[in-house]
């Protein structure tokens, strides 16, 4: 009697284990039907706060399922900050099976990925493309290799001064102020100086601590607006040394060793980027070489922090370039690419189309503190009133801003110059040849003396 | 041999003893032992061996995170460690790894015996608080005790408040002996632990000889205490030193390695070549110094273990 139970137990057993298998056999085939496209993205660090970067993947991806229901969208969210992004989505790329088809990334790696063999060419997609027509030439080109586009931007970020409107009355400098020289910017700092204790006269980015982003916030947009704006030489070699180099370390030290800039506390803390945000709207900063985020991050909506009275507190003026007047940036952004093993690349391709959508580019650029790439978008009342007037004119900056370097080789590079204006901070007493000795033997130790430039 | 007759009157020939089989103090061989070693030892070759081979590997090729060397990479021979025998900053690394470790075995065992003493002496109730408190920063995460100690040692935390400067910034100032300090108190309450349990096994005769012997509290210390210890304080140096060679997260909080690179010791030098600047085969070559020094303290860590339970 026991053992019939058992043996009716076993048959029970398999002949459930039978209908499972087929079951699973048959729904699997269902699922095989149905393509899947797997997208990763950063789920923290691009976006003000992780909800909304899940807000807007799920806004894109409810936009592509309405014109593609088959499509199974399977999201990467890679978190962490700029540093682990970029190791994950390496890591990725580098097994065919863990590749994602469609990846946001940032603009600095794209060439990276690209000479990896990671990305595929989107020409063929974007002749066609409105939306890309419509970007500008600086931004088309941000992902153009050898003549082959391997990604789009959906984001930017540029750079001009921003000050605080009440303090410089009170120092009396006239607003609206423009300044036409680098000189210009020390003389407003040293006049906050003296009329105004307690507060930090600039902000101005050093040290190695917020590394690429602390450079793009910072000494870069100097160099850039020099005599000798190159960072990189067209034949791909890091340049070390230059009288733009020279010029802005020089401004650096002139900062420093007037006592005029941010503490070391303040400057070497990995979140230094963002800390005049806090320090403007405490009143304890006059001047910071900032970015287009400001603006946003000072809105109810973002909060970080809400800062109400900001719009009538803080101004924005071009930086001007080195030789006086014109107008000086860095930019760098986020970009959509689609994997070279992607089995359908149209299909990836569909998908960037959607998140290109006017509506998803605005609420990025809101969202996350960009400038949206496509022109019309720059005037809509959806961009420009979610952080009037910064983001009206962090827009009409986009267009004369200058790329950063994408070469595996540029993030040596940001370590020594990272190394070389940090010394201006740690001991004000720092001369320029000083500094540069730094980064030129930095960067030429770790790359070699064929991959560095010196300009004349 | 002439064959031997006991006391029973039974007779042992010798030729027939093996004594080399019969003996029980000397180490036997049977190759039925292979057998049920074999998937230990397929354990060891399969999850430490091959890794650590295939890690020492990639330190001879060029292999790269991104770039056209992360898809078509090789052997390149010595060339790295060409680049490694000429390379300023891993020099200038291993110099500060060598300060952070010497300072942090001294720190630790000057502090922790200290500690152990002290409670030995006290009353239970201080000896249960601040045994705790020691031990709960030992047992702290790395990241918890950066974080704690990048806290409290920038401008306007506790140490510049202490001292009435809160706009000193001693982290920015100090950056390697300050992440030294705060290894120290993070390692202290081990060693506090372990030279309090031997702290307790010196027999209290000895001590009380040496009183009647009118002994100094030096000379005790110098001709008992020490000697008693030294085999504690040897098994504390070697694991302190190798939690301190290995030691990233704590750093990386506090100051990711600079200013500059005032505190790049080899973890993070490894990291930073490996994962920043994209050189995923240099990393590893520095990962494998890394290793063979930690293999250093390890057999001398074994030898001095072995030696002790002899």
């Amino acid at each position: 009697m026991k053992y019939k139970g058992l043996s009716k137990l076993i048959t029970m057993g398999a002949t459930l284990a039978l209908v499972g298998v087929t079951a699973g056999g048959v729904l699997s085939a269902n699922a095989s039907s149905k393509e899947t496209l797997t997208v990763a993205y950063p789920s923290v660090y691009a976006f003000d706060t992780g909800p909304l970067a899940t807000q807007w993947w799920n806004q894109v991806k409810a936009g592509f399922n309405k014109e593609y229901p088959n499509v199974t969208v399977q999201y990467i969210p890679i978190p962490g900050s700029y540093q682990d992004v970029v190791n994950k989505l390496s890591l990725l790329y580098r097994s065919s099976s863990t590749a994602p088809d469609v990846a946001e990334m940032p603009s600095a790696q794209i060439g990276l990925w690209s000479s990896s063999d990671y990305l595929a060419p989107m020409n063929k997609f974007l002749g066609t493309s409105a939306w890309f027509k419509e970007f500008p030439k600086v931004i088309q080109g941000e992902g153009e290799f050898n003549g082959k586009i391997y990604a789009v931007n959906v984001g930017e970020n540029d750079s001009a001064l921003m000050y605080n409107m009440k303090m410089f009355k009170k120092a009396g400098i006239p607003v609206p102020w423009k300044p036409k020289t680098w000189q210009d910017i020390v003389t407003a700092a040293a006049k906050i100086k003296k009329a105004l204790p307690g507060v930090t006269p600039l902000w101005l980015n050093a040290g190695t601590g917020s590394g690429a982003n602390g450079l793009l916030q910072g000494i870069n947009n100097f160099i850039v607006g020099s005599s000798t704006p190159t960072i990189q030489t067209s034949s791909g070699k890091m340049v070390v040394s230059s009288p733009g180099i020279k010029a802005a370390l020089g401004f650096y030290q002139q900062v420093y060793s007037k006592g005029l800039g941010a503490s070391e506390t303040a400057l070497f803390s990995p979140s230094a980027v963002t800390a005049p945000l806090a320090l403007f709207q405490t009143g304890k900063l006059a001047i910071a070489v900032g970015s287009n985020y400001y603006g946003g991050n000072w809105t109810q909506f973002i909060s970080a922090p809400h800062w109400p009275q900001a719009v009538q507190t803080m101004g924005v003026a071009n930086l001007p370039t080195e030789a006086g007047g014109g107008l000086a940036s860095t930019l760098a952004g986020w970009d959509l690419a689609i994997s070279s093993h992607a089995p359908d690349a149209q299909m990836a391709y569909n998908f960037i189309n959607v998140a290109q959508d006017p509506t998803n580019l605005i609420d990025a650029a809101n969202w996350a503190g960009w400038v949206p790439p496509v022109k019309s978008d720059w005037a809509l009342p959806a961009y420009t009133n979610f952080a009037p007037p910064y983001n009206a004119d962090f827009a009409k900056i986009l267009p004369y801003s200058t790329e950063t370097p994408t070469s595996a080789n540029y993030s040596v590079w940001v370590q020594g110059m990272g190394e070389a204006t940090g010394m201006f901070v740690q001991n004000p007493k720092t001369t320029v040849s000083q500094a540069l000795s730094t980064m030129v033997n930095y960067v030429t130790q770790q790359l070699g003396n064929n991959a560095v430039a010196t300009l004349k | 041999m002439k064959a031997s007759t006991l006391v029973d009157g039974s007779v042992i020939d010798p030729s027939t003893i093996d004594l080399w089989r019969t003996r029980k103090d000397k180490e036997r061989f049977q190759w039925s032992s292979l057998a049920l070693l074999t998937p230990a030892f397929a354990l060891l070759i399969i999850l430490f061996l091959i890794p650590v081979g295939y890690a020492a590997y990639l330190g001879f090729t060029n292999l790269t995170l991104v770039g056209p060397t992360a898809v078509k990479w090789g052997y390149t021979g010595m060339a790295n460690l060409h680049r490694l025998n000429s390379d300023t900053e891993f020099r200038s690394s291993l110099v500060l790894s060598a300060f952070f470790v010497v300072g942090s075995i001294v720190g630790v065992l000057i502090f922790g015996y200290w500690l152990a003493s002290l409670l030995m002496r006290s009353t239970p109730w201080v000896r249960v608080v601040v045994g705790g408190v020691v031990v709960i920063a030992w047992m702290m995460p790395a990241i918890t005790a950066g974080m704690t100690w990048y806290a409290s040692t920038t401008a306007g935390g506790t140490f510049a408040t202490l001292t009435g400067l809160s706009n000193s910034d001693f982290l920015g100032s100090y950056p390697l002996l300050v992440v030294t300090i705060a290894n120290i108190w993070s390692q202290t309450g081990f060693a506090m632990l372990v030279f309090g349990a031997a702290l307790r096994n010196i027999p209290s005769e000895i001590l009380e000889a040496a009183d009647v012997e009118n002994a100094s509290r030096f000379q005790r210390f110098r001709l008992i205490v020490l000697p008693m210890l030294r085999p504690t304080m040897t098994a504390i140096v070697l694991l302190v030193a190798l939690l301190s060679l290995a030691n990233f997260s704590l750093i990386y909080v506090m100051t990711q390695g600079g200013p500059g690179n005032a505190t790049n010791i080899l973890p993070l030098y490894s990291y930073q070549q490996a994962f920043q600047f994209n050189n995923l085969a240099y990393g590893a070559l520095i990962g494998n110094v890394m290793v063979v020094i930690a293999a250093i303290f390890g057999v001398l860590y074994v030898r001095v273990a072995t030696r002790r339970s002899r």
